[in-house]
Formats: structure tokens, sequence, C-alpha cells
């Protein structure tokens, strides 16, 4: 017998706990992908109802109202209007906070309206008690004409009832609970006689904003009729949305009224006490910077064992594929380009996972409104929002993650200003560069005998990264004539304990998304720059081993030492070898020569690349990829006259150079698919490249 | 042996510029950029 | 004339008639109604954003937007 696949809808405001409810209805028996087009997240789940049906569940981003004012929430709308999409529900959910339930309604007669079979989910009912609230339901169920399931996401107390009411679909109530039409009659008339065939609803909420759907476009419905949308202006379209919203909060009070109550005496009150210091203008301030210095603690310190065990594991995994597959190219394509690719992919991910749990838990337990409200003025100066605080913590992992996290920031302005300055925060992959060049060139010694000079150098590099993006924003603020109404509403949410299953699979969601997404782009970018390293044109490659061995021919060398040569005289004639001397009169004034060059163009698979690259030039490669043995050989390295390459001021211009450059492909492509234009990447790419030519070639005239 | 391995690669290399070429070039038929800019819901 | 911007902590106040298009349609789905009863909760430093209970919802809004929501103070 085959299976019947219901499909529901789950929708609700932020902070109803609406992704718990989906986590218990579905277990870990959900995708996440994209819309198409757009990156906002699309999460599916599938939950068995009876034997022969099942749900696919899925779950819409949070939003207030069927009017939207970000990417996320106009996906909603788009989904619940287009009837004849893939993913239109037979059912709709909408999941409400018990104790915000007058403004948790206001959506909920916005999808009845739509005249779906909508069920209401009053969520949180374990916190009924300890704020003295008593809920009617026969009463609202009859008021709002549905069917109501209490529930508690966290003793997961009535989700049986969700499903039973799922399999009972059929008797669920598909009419609206009033009606919009009658804030203005007159123009709800003239609407109905030019499009006799259309729900008003729809129409009202097409006329109201800009969302392209399906058949029914401002476009068609201008020219095959003679109604003319300039009959309202938006300020007088606004005011009947305002009406409309009264109307809406009328129903809903008359509702409360026969079947909510609260009784405050019986209340306990969190929020005041915990926000009393949280968002306290001292205090909060010094546990935001305490909170801050615990997420660097866990991506740097924390996540170093896991690291060095994925290095050392992908290490291994390479010799032992080399050793057992036959020897040819493509076993070095997978040793050298695929393999040595997944792991500077999978080495990230300690990271990742450390900096999404915090993120998690800290949005979960309502911690992060808070820091946006906190934040919000001192962004602001900067032509930032409170909101890009989350963006530029998260760009100290990867660049990546932080851009999408940019997607709830409403003011265009804002959020395109937030994503243009996230690459000059120090991302995890500048760390090795760092780490090896600060050692070559930085004397190991302590400055008034306290402070470790390579540590303060460190320090002083992220620091000029959040400088450099937080100075970049204020001139972009100046610079971009962009006009934009900044509507900054932020809710402050209950405080809440984080649940566990939660934070777990957002974060294991999460980290999957990071390492498919990003982890493909790096890889391709992997093979195609191997690719380039071991194919060269003309005689010089094809016959390096020949012309090496006749070089070498008076000089007692091991087979190895002859290896390392070899390679080494390939790579400098290879496709990229030619690149790298093609580049040498242009980076030349920055103090490097071409085989820098070659791994400046090579970090642009990922900035950590730069190491590899460079044991293969200075051909370490077969005698072990310790970072002692590249520090020995680039300390040794000297220009043809003798002049040390590697010195304090070629390696600080290096340093400067990488702390600016946009080198990261990867970063690059989601610029381009969240800002839907070649424009801003292009700007990215070029602008902050520029920058970091012109500070490293002040930084190497001025040293040298 | 020799030949078979040089094949892998250039079917690989050939891939991954595929890959790359249309994560970059490509662009979906449906975009919809009309929310989330500038005035949405604010009229 | 008072308005949000001009409460102070701990202060409530009933919403009057504004100026609609300059408040965003979010603030306005989430209570802020004339007639509805508002509370300054909080305010960072420079009095900016203010974080506010209206119609039993606790939002965070900026002064711009706060001075121009006027409001009759209730004790």
């Amino acid at each position: 017998m085959s299976v019947e696949m219901l499909k529901v809808a789950l929708i609700g405001n932020p902070n109803t706990g609406k992704t718990s409810v989906f986590n218990h209805l579905t277990g870990l028996n959900q995708q996440v992908g994209n819309y198409p087009g757009i990156t906002v997240e699309k999460k599916i789940g599938y939950c068995k109802l009876t034997r022969h049906r099942k749900a696919k569940i899925i779950d819409l981003p949070g939003t207030y109202s069927l009017n939207a004012s970000s990417l996320d929430e106009s996906v909603v709308i788009e989904l619940l209007m287009n009837k004849n999409g893939d993913d239109f529900p037979d059912v709709a959910i909408v999941v409400s906070d018990v104790e915000n339930l007058k403004r948790n309604l206001l959506l909920f007669t916005q999808i009845k309206e739509l005249e779906i079979p909508t069920i209401l989910v009053i969520n949180m009912s374990d916190r009924m008690k300890r704020k003295g609230i008593s809920i009617d339901i026969p009463v609202l169920e009859k008021e709002l004409n549905t069917k109501i399931a209490l529930v508690s996401s966290r003793t997961k107390n009535g989700i049986d009832s969700i499903k039973t009411l799922l399999q009972d679909y059929k008797n669920i109530s598909s009419e609206a609970c009033l009606d919009t039409s009658l804030i203005d009659v007159t123009y709800f008339d003239r609407l109905k006689k030019a499009f006799p065939n259309q729900s008003l609803y729809k129409l009202w909420l097409v006329i109201t904003q800009d969302v392209n759907f399906g058949k029914i476009d401002k476009k068609p419905m201008k020219d095959e009729t003679s109604f003319s949308f300039a009959t309202k202006s938006n300020s007088e379209l606004k005011r009947l949305q305002q009406k409309e919203t009264i109307a809406r909060y009328k129903f809903i009070n008359d509702t409360l009224k026969k079947g909510y109550v609260v009784d405050k005496s019986k209340a306990t009150d969190l929020r005041s006490v915990l926000d009393k210091v949280l968002t306290h203008k001292v205090f909060g301030y010094v546990i935001f910077f305490g909170v801050l210095l615990l997420i660097f603690q866990a991506i740097f310190d924390w996540s170093s064992v896991p690291m060095d065990f994925i290095d050392s594991s992908f290490a291994s995994l390479g010799d032992w594929v080399r050793h057992t597959l036959p020897g040819g190219v493509f076993t070095d394509l997978l040793v050298d380009g695929i393999i040595a690719g997944l792991g500077g992919i999978v080495i990230f991910i300690p990271q990742i996972a450390f900096l999404f749990l915090f993120i998690s838990v800290l949005e979960e337990s309502g911690y992060m409104s808070r820091v946006v409200f906190l934040m919000d003025r001192i962004m602001r100066r900067f032509g930032l929002s409170g909101k890009s605080v989350v963006p530029l913590i998260s760009g100290t992992a990867c660049a990546i993650p932080a851009i999408m996290a940019t997607r709830n920031i409403e003011s265009w302005k804002e959020r395109l200003i937030t994503i243009l300055v996230t690459p000059f925060t120090t991302c995890s992959a500048r760390l090795p560069v760092y780490a090896i060049l600060i050692a070559l060139v930085i004397p190991d010694q302590r400055i008034l005998g306290v402070f470790n000079a390579q540590g303060l150098t460190l320090m002083f590099l992220y620091l000029l990264g959040f400088a450099a993006a937080i100075i970049s924003a204020y001139i972009l603020n100046k610079v971009l004539k962009i006009k934009s109404k900044s509507y900054f509403v932020v809710e402050m949410p209950n405080y809440k304990l984080p649940m566990f299953k939660n934070v777990f699979i957002n974060v294991f969601e999460k980290t999957k998304a990071f390492l498919i997404d990003a982890g493909k782009i790096i890889l391709a970018i992997s093979i195609v720059l191997w690719f380039l390293a071991s194919y060269g044109p003309g005689k010089e490659f094809s016959d390096a081993e020949n012309i090496v061995k006749s070089e070498v021919v008076n000089q007692e060398l091991s087979t190895l030492e002859l290896d390392d040569k070899i390679a080494s005289y390939k790579l400098e004639h290879s496709y990229i070898g030619i690149v790298g001397k093609t580049i040498e009169p242009v980076i030349k004034p920055l103090g490097y020569d071409w085989k820098i060059g070659i791994a400046l163009v090579t970090s642009f698979a990922a900035r950590e690349v730069f190491v590899g690259t460079l044991a293969t030039i200075y051909s370490v490669g077969s005698a072990g990829e310790e970072e002692g043995t590249i520090k020995q050989k680039m300390a040794a390295e000297v220009y043809p006259n003798g002049e040390k390459i590697f010195t304090l001021a070629s390696g600080i211009s290096l340093l400067l150079f990488y702390a600016f450059a946009m080198q990261c492909m990867a970063t690059l492509a989601i610029v381009k698919k969240e800002t839907n234009s070649w424009k801003w990447p292009m700007i990215q790419l070029f602008g902050m490249t520029a920058i970091a030519y012109v500070v490293a070639l002040i930084s190497f005239q001025f040293l040298k | 042996m020799i030949n078979t391995q040089e094949i892998l690669v250039y079917i690989t290399v050939l891939l991954a510029v595929a890959f790359l070429v249309k994560k970059y070039f490509y662009k979906p038929k449906k975009t919809s950029k009309s929310c989330g800019k500038d005035n949405c819901g604010c009229h | 004339m008072h308005t949000i911007a001009t409460l102070k902590k701990g202060e409530k106040g009933i919403i009057q008639e504004f100026d609609i298009d300059l408040i965003p349609l979010k603030l306005i789905e989430m209570g802020c109604l004339p007639g509805n009863l508002v509370e300054l909760v909080q305010y960072a430093p420079f009095h900016d954003p203010l974080y506010i209970n209206i119609n039993d919802s606790y939002v965070a809004i900026r002064k711009e937007t706060a001075i121009h929501i006027s409001i009759k103070k209730v004790s």
C-alpha cells in the first residue's frame, strides 16, 4: 500500500520554540537546503503519523506577520501564497508562546485568512503555572475556529496531540476568523470587481508588498484591467495596514478575554532580575566582554587538540593512499589535491562547531538580543547595526557563516556594509600564515619583561582586523548613497535555559552546511590549483628530470634531495610558476619574490594553503612537512645576491598583506549569492587587495 | 597504467572547473530580490 | 510633549496618535497602536536604543523611532 504524504508548514513568531517543536516531531530526520536562488535556509523533516500516512514538515523561517520586512520572512509569504508550488501545505501549524499569545495570534489570524486548514500550537505550557496563566482551550478553539494543541517542547508534553490533530486534518477548519475587507469596504469592493476569481486577502497582500509569486503578478494585473493601484498611495496603504492590525488586535483581545487569564500576583519574574545585570550600562558590557573572551578561548585554545588530530590523520591518510595505490599522476592528485584539500576544510570543523555552539546557546537563551541592544548605538556610529555583532564575532572563525548570519539585519545598507567589512576580521585560515611568519621574523623575546613579542604581534593583528572592519564600515557609510529606512525593532525574548537537543541539532546542521557548501568550493579550487602546479607548458617542464640531473651531476645528492630539487624545478616551470614569475614585478616593491607570488595566488583556495605551497616550493615536501623544517628553509632562503628573502621588513609586509587582502574565493562566492550581484564581491576583491597592497608597500619601504 | 591515471586526472580537473564555473557564473532563473532590500512592508 | 523617548526608566504611558509614515509596520504589529500601554524597561547608554514593553511585547527600538511616538504619561 502506498504511503500518503501530508504536507505541513510550520509557522510561527521567532522565539516561540517553533524549532523545538519541529525537532521533536521529526528528530534527526531532517534535511537542510536552500530556497532556490537565495540562501535562506529551508528545513524539511519527516514524521510518521500512521502506517499509511507520513507528514512532510517544512519549518519556515520565524516571522512576526505576513508583511515581510526581511528576506527570511518573504519566503514564508511566497510559499503560502503559491497554491501550485511543490511545497504548498495541506495543513499549517502556527506555533505560539503561551506568554505572548496576544502578539502570536496576529500571525495566526493572517494565516487563517489564507484559507489553509490551520492548527494552533500553544507552546511553553510548562511556564503557565509560574506566570499565573490559565487557558480555556475549548473556548479558544471555538472563538478562533481551529484545533489547539497545548504543548511543552521542554517536557515533550503534548507533542503527540499535534500528530493526532494532523491525522484528522480534514476536519480542521480553513475558514478565516475575521474579514480584512471590512477595513475599507469601497476599496475592497472595487478590488473584487477587478479580480472576481481571486481571494481578496491574497490580493491585499500582493498589493501591500512586492512579493513576486506564481501568476498573480502586479504587472499582468495592471495590463489586463483598468484597475489602477495608484488609487491608493503608499501612505494610504500603510494607514489601511494599521487599520487591519487594529481590527486583528481587537478580535484577539475580545477572544482572549473569554479564554485567557493572567494572574500577575502569581507571576515570578526572572526577566527583570537578569536584565538588571545583563543590560546594565557597565556590568552589561563587562559580561559581554567576558563572553567574547570565552568564545575566543574556545576557538583558539580548546579546538587546537582536535585540529592537530585532524591534521595528522589526513597526513597519515595521504601517506597510506600514496603507498597503497600504484604511483602515477592520479594518485598524486588524490593525495596532494583532493586529500590535502579535504584536510584543509575538515580542519576548520572544531572551530566552527565551537562557534556555532556558543552562538546557538546565546541565541536560545535570549542573551543575544541583549547584546544587540547594548551594542547598537556603538555600531551605528560606523554604519553598522547592533545585529552586526554576531557576524563580526563569527568572522573570527570563518567569514562564510558570518556573512550568512547577516540575513536578519533589516536595513539593506547596514546589512551590505556588514557583509563588505566582515572579511577583514581575522578568520582562522589566516592563523597558520600568521603563526609561521611571526615565528620567522619576530624575535622570541619579552617586551618590558612580561609580554612576549610574538604573542603581542598576533594580538595586534587581530585588533588590526577589527579596526579595519570598523574603519572601512565608517567610510562605506559615508560613501555609499543607499537610501534605506532603518527600522530597528528587536524583540527582547524571555530568558530560557537552552535545550540540549536544539543546540546539538543546530550545531550539527550548520557545521554540515559549511562543510558541504564551502567545502565543495575549496575542494574544487584545490584540484584546479594542483593541476596548475603539476602541469606546465614546454620542454622546461616535461624534461625537468633530465635538466635537474644534468645540473647536479657533480653534487653528491641523496635520492630524496634530488626528488625535492626536481619537484621544485617543475613547480617553477609549471603554469602557476609562470603566473608567479609574471606577477613578480608587481609584488617586488612589497619585498616578495616569485615564489611568494605563487603562494599568494594559491591562497585564493584558502589562505592557509600559503604554508603548504611554500613547503612545496622550498622543496621540503618529501622531507617532511613539519613546521620546523619549513621555517628553517624559509629562513635560509636568499636572493641570488645573497640577501635574505624573509627579513623583518618583508615578513611584516606579508603579515599586513594577509591581514587586509581579500584572498578567499569561497567568501566571494557567498557574497555574490547574498548580494545577488557581482558588483559587491568585486569591490571587496579589488578594494581590500588594493588596501593590502598599499599598506604592505609602505611598511616594506619604510622598514627595509 | 599511466594513461588511465592521466585520463582520470583530466576528468577530475574538468569536473572541478565545471563546478566552479557553475558556482560563480550560473544565474538562477528565479531571483527574488524584491524583499529583504529596501522598503519591504514599509509602504 | 511627551514621547517614548522622554520616558524615564520604569515610567509608563498611553500611546497617542502618531504619524504612521515614520513608524515601521513591524512595530505597529508588535502592538504599537494608539491607546495601548507602553513602559520603558531599560535604556542603553546615550538613551538609545530603548527597551520597552508595549502591549505585553518586549522590544528594543531606536531613539529616532521613539521620538515620533507621543504618549500621555500615567502613574
